[in-house]
């Protein structure tokens, strides 16, 4: 690890963003953002629909080519080095298809031996996955007929499968029932304690209060905040934060007089 | 139409107002050019079926017994439409939630059903029956206008319990194949019908008048019912007519309770294909490494996955079709060709391969596996391929019994079927066209996105994969020489492999250089503006289809089907200009018709090459992309 890390300055980032930028057409979906997630933390990227978190993860991890800046993952350049940095990170994106026509042992079987790794260790590991993801109940139903909670359970198995450093999730909870959840969250929480880092991206202000230590808000494609967050929230939650920062009018004095008069 | 809307329920009116909006909004582009071809054709159709109507043949009743013949063909066509086209605009479930009693809903979807340019064009057709009765008498005349609106309604609603049965079908991999069998069952009749038009000449019926069993089941399927009812009132048979009538009535009655019960359940059972519990170890050979990992993934999808069933089934179905016809007049000439047909037709079906599995595409690139992956999809297209047209050559040829057609089908099967896997591979990559997601398809396991450009260039684009094997035997048939004949075979192997390595490796460089565009492209290519759109002025688009069309019908029926026939010494005349001209005249004419031919594929081809332009950063449709990657 002591090549990864300069000489004279702090343990290097587990994700950096510099200047990363995205426009679809007129319209610029992530502005210039900046960001660092902290080697060791548990990293809350928070804001409203089309904020831009989805597309800035979607650079962040190599899915999706920026039009300009850098993302460094453990100090290597996802773009410049992409085998290196793809191995160190461990990704769930929101919604996108698997190898649909496989069951949950083939589909992560396949990709261990894609990433690698070898039969008897991979072997364990698979079953240990699918233990802990309750995914063991299904063991010859397809990843296409599966729900959107066991969706989600498989693509964390996925993420989690090679042993990343940096874990990079987008809405990671949405969609997965309350039992699941908590045993998920268990999961994340035991792996920054491990030393591993976590990013991710959720609309419930409640759940990122509850896991994270560190927080970022996006607005309009900009990074609004970012920091511990105690720091962000201030003396409210953060949802009163949020709501302060984003600058939404909440309106719930006009409209709708009819609705359940 | 405001008058005539407003004498339907209100639900009518809504739906048909709904059914125009789309219409006009989708009235774009290639769209608007595409529905134009479309109307032009059907509107030939109709023309022709009317011209039947008028035709006096020399025995009585044989332009009835084909004018029912065509209902049969025009009602199939209804059946079939479904399954070929797609879903319809307006879907029932996207009405599920409305308070409105399911048989008015039903009633209302019918209703929007009949705005289109394909009911517009069937009631023409429709008009026939009304000019052939005019012919019969009066009587005959007062009963084909009830005859003709009924005849309508009753395809129009078949065609939607149709389109509900296909729906429960096509959930399953039977099903997919029968899908895939009746669309290439399509496609052979739109290609080859001619060779059934050239089997009725050569029987003579036209003079002679179809046999009972012909005229009478024609007339016993409810799409003849209409010419009965008109028929037995020019003989004065009431009960006949009325009897008729009423049973058309019965039937769209019947059709319409049991089209608007579907309506009512909510969705229907899932046919769901399981996985198994063996666990998948790493294999040996060929199934090891990170291609062999990725081949045994993609053979077990080809096992499981309905849409892959169906992209086995239309090439096969379409390949045996399209040789087997001739027999229908005793003509084994095609047989050998069954299998270099089927090797080609693979490629054209299986030529959206990264499309098909949409998404999927980010654990490739996070796993860096773009190389096993595209070696081990060109690995599985080549054994799920490979040994069904090597059977299909072996059997073919042997049955044919034409001992000279061994060398050629053993030589040009390996060059198509590697140069196949090649451009596959390489089109699926550069030309991909985006469709839903399998898990947002629940419904339809078949829907994808439309390949028609691509699979049209990988037809005849992969043709040139056979000319090095198809000289070395022309050369080896001019000087009848035995060992250069049995040449080809090894120059096809060698061509082959070397187009699907190639090409292959293209494909790599390609997918590894552009692996996040193709993601984007998948992830927003769902809206109705594509993010890496191709653009295509409409000049060119028109330009383009009138190539197809007429290059198509010049160089084949004009072209070649003569060409072979003056060559084998077939006397049939058909529509083939070629055949009505004076001896000396013939060759040169068929031979000039290819010319044409090929000459308007290549304005067409031209034409059809978008412009190049710099992809996604630039596209006015980004807002598109933006949005649907935050809500994805």
């Amino acid at each position: 690890m002591e090549a990864m890390r300069p000489r004279d300055a702090e343990p290097v980032a587990a994700l950096r963003l510099t200047a990363l930028h995205k426009a679809f057409g007129d319209t610029v979906a992530v502005d210039h953002v900046d960001l660092a997630v902290p080697q060791g933390s548990f990293f809350g990227l928070v804001g409203p629909n089309g904020a831009g978190k989805t597309t800035a993860l979607s650079m962040a991890v190599g899915l999706l080519r920026p039009d300009g800046g850098r993302s460094q993952v453990l100090g290597v350049d996802v773009w410049a080095d992409p085998d290196r940095a793809k191995a160190l990170m461990g990704v769930l994106p929101d919604g996108l298809a698997m190898p649909e026509r496989l069951t949950g042992r083939e589909l992560l079987t396949f990709l261990g031996q894609l990433r690698g790794i070898p039969d008897d260790v991979l072997t364990e590991r698979v079953q240990e996955l699918l233990d802990v993801m309750e995914l063991n109940d299904a063991e010859r139903t397809l990843v296409v007929d599966y729900s959107t909670g066991m969706r989600k359970k498989i693509g964390l198995a996925t993420a989690l499968l090679h042993g990343p450093r940096l874990l990079v999730l987008d809405e990671p909870f949405e969609a997965v029932d309350p039992v699941s959840a908590a045993a998920l969250k268990s999961i994340l929480v035991r792996f920054v304690a491990a030393g591993g880092s976590v990013i991710l991206s959720s609309h419930v202000m409640a759940l990122v209060e509850q896991l994270c230590d560190t927080v970022a808000v996006m607005a309009k494609g900009r990074v609004v905040a970012a920091g511990p967050l105690d720091a962000v929230r201030g003396d409210g939650t953060l949802e009163e934060a949020f709501v302060r920062l984003v600058g939404v009018d909440v309106g719930d004095r006009e409209g709708l007089s009819w609705l359940a008069s | 139409m405001a008058g005539v809307l407003s004498a339907l329920p209100t639900e009518a009116r809504i739906l048909i107002r709904m059914k125009v909006a789309i219409l006009r909004h989708s009235m774009t582009g290639g769209k608007a050019a595409l529905m134009v071809v479309g109307g032009v054709l059907g509107l030939g159709l109709a023309a022709g079926t009317i011209w039947l109507s008028l035709v006096r043949t020399a025995h009585p009743t044989v332009a009835a017994d084909l004018l029912a013949a065509v209902y049969l063909m025009w009602t199939l066509g209804w059946v079939v439409g479904p399954a070929w086209g797609g879903s319809t605009p307006l879907r029932a479930d996207h009405f599920g939630l409305l308070s409105v009693p399911r048989r008015r809903l039903a009633v209302g979807l019918l209703g929007a059903a009949f705005v289109g340019v394909t009911a517009a064009v069937t009631l023409l057709a429709f008009l026939s029956l009304l000019v052939y009765a005019a012919r019969l008498g009066p009587a005959s005349a007062l009963v084909s206008v009830p005859a003709v609106v009924l005849q309508l309604v009753f395809v129009v609603l078949l065609s939607r319990v149709a389109a509900v049965a296909f729906g429960v079908v096509a959930k399953s991999r039977t099903g997919a194949a029968f899908t895939g069998v009746l669309v290439a069952g399509m496609m052979v009749l739109a290609q080859s019908g001619w060779m059934v038009v050239v089997a009725i000449q050569v029987s003579g019926v036209l003079t002679t008048g179809f046999g009972p069993g012909f005229a009478g089941t024609v007339r016993a399927v409810p799409s003849g019912w209409g010419l009965v009812a008109v028929e037995s009132a020019a003989q004065g048979r009431w009960w006949w007519a009325l009897g008729a009538l009423a049973g058309l009535a019965l039937l769209i009655v019947l059709l319409l309770l049991a089209w608007s019960r579907s309506l009512g359940t909510p969705r229907r059972a899932r046919v769901t294909i399981r996985g198994s519990r063996a666990l998948a170890a790493a294999g040996r050979g060929l199934f090891a490494g990170r291609t062999g990992t990725v081949l045994r993934k993609e053979l077990r999808t080809w096992w499981r996955d309905p849409l892959r069933t169906q992209t086995v089934f239309v090439p096969l179905a379409w390949a045996l079709g399209t040789t087997l016809l001739p027999l229908t007049f005793g003509e084994k000439l095609l047989l050998p060709w069954a299998a270099p047909a089927l090797a080609v037709m693979a490629g054209a079906s299986a030529v959206n391969l990264y499309g098909q599995d949409g998404t999927a595409l980010w654990l490739t690139l996070l796993t860096g596996s773009e190389r096993a992956d595209v070696r081990g999809r060109q690995l599985a297209y080549l054994l799920v391929f490979g040994p069904v047209t090597v059977a299909v050559a072996v059997v073919c040829t042997a049955w044919s019994g034409l001992a000279w057609a061994w060398p050629w089908v053993l030589a040009l099967v390996p060059a198509l079927l590697g140069g196949g896997a090649g451009l596959a591979a390489l089109l699926s990559v550069v030309a991909l066209a985006p469709g839903p997601d399998a898990h947002k398809r629940p419904d339809n396991p078949l829907e994808h996105g439309d390949t028609t450009g691509q699979a049209n260039a990988m037809f005849w684009g992969v043709l040139p994969a056979a000319v090095p094997a198809a000289s070395v035997l022309a050369l080896g048939s001019v000087y009848d020489n035995a060992l250069l004949l049995w040449a080809g075979v090894p120059v096809g192997v060698a061509t082959g492999a070397l187009l699907a390595w190639g090409l292959g490796r293209v494909a790599i460089g390609r997918l590894r250089a552009r692996g996040p565009e193709l993601l984007l492209l998948m992830r927003t290519g769902r809206s109705s503006k594509p993010v890496v759109r191709i653009e295509v002025p409409k000049q060119a688009v028109r330009t383009s289809l009138i190539g197809w069309t007429l290059g198509s019908i010049a160089l084949f029926p004009q072209g070649l089907v003569p060409l072979v026939f003056l060559l084998v010494g077939v006397d049939v005349k058909s529509w083939f200009l070629a055949m009505y001209l004076p001896g000396p005249f013939q060759l040169p004419v068929a031979a000039a018709m290819v010319m044409i031919g090929s000459w308007l594929y290549y304005v067409a081809i031209r034409a059809g090459l978008p412009k190049k332009r710099p992809a996604a950063s630039e596209d006015p449709s980004g807002e598109d992309a933006s949005r649907e990657l935050e809500s994805v």
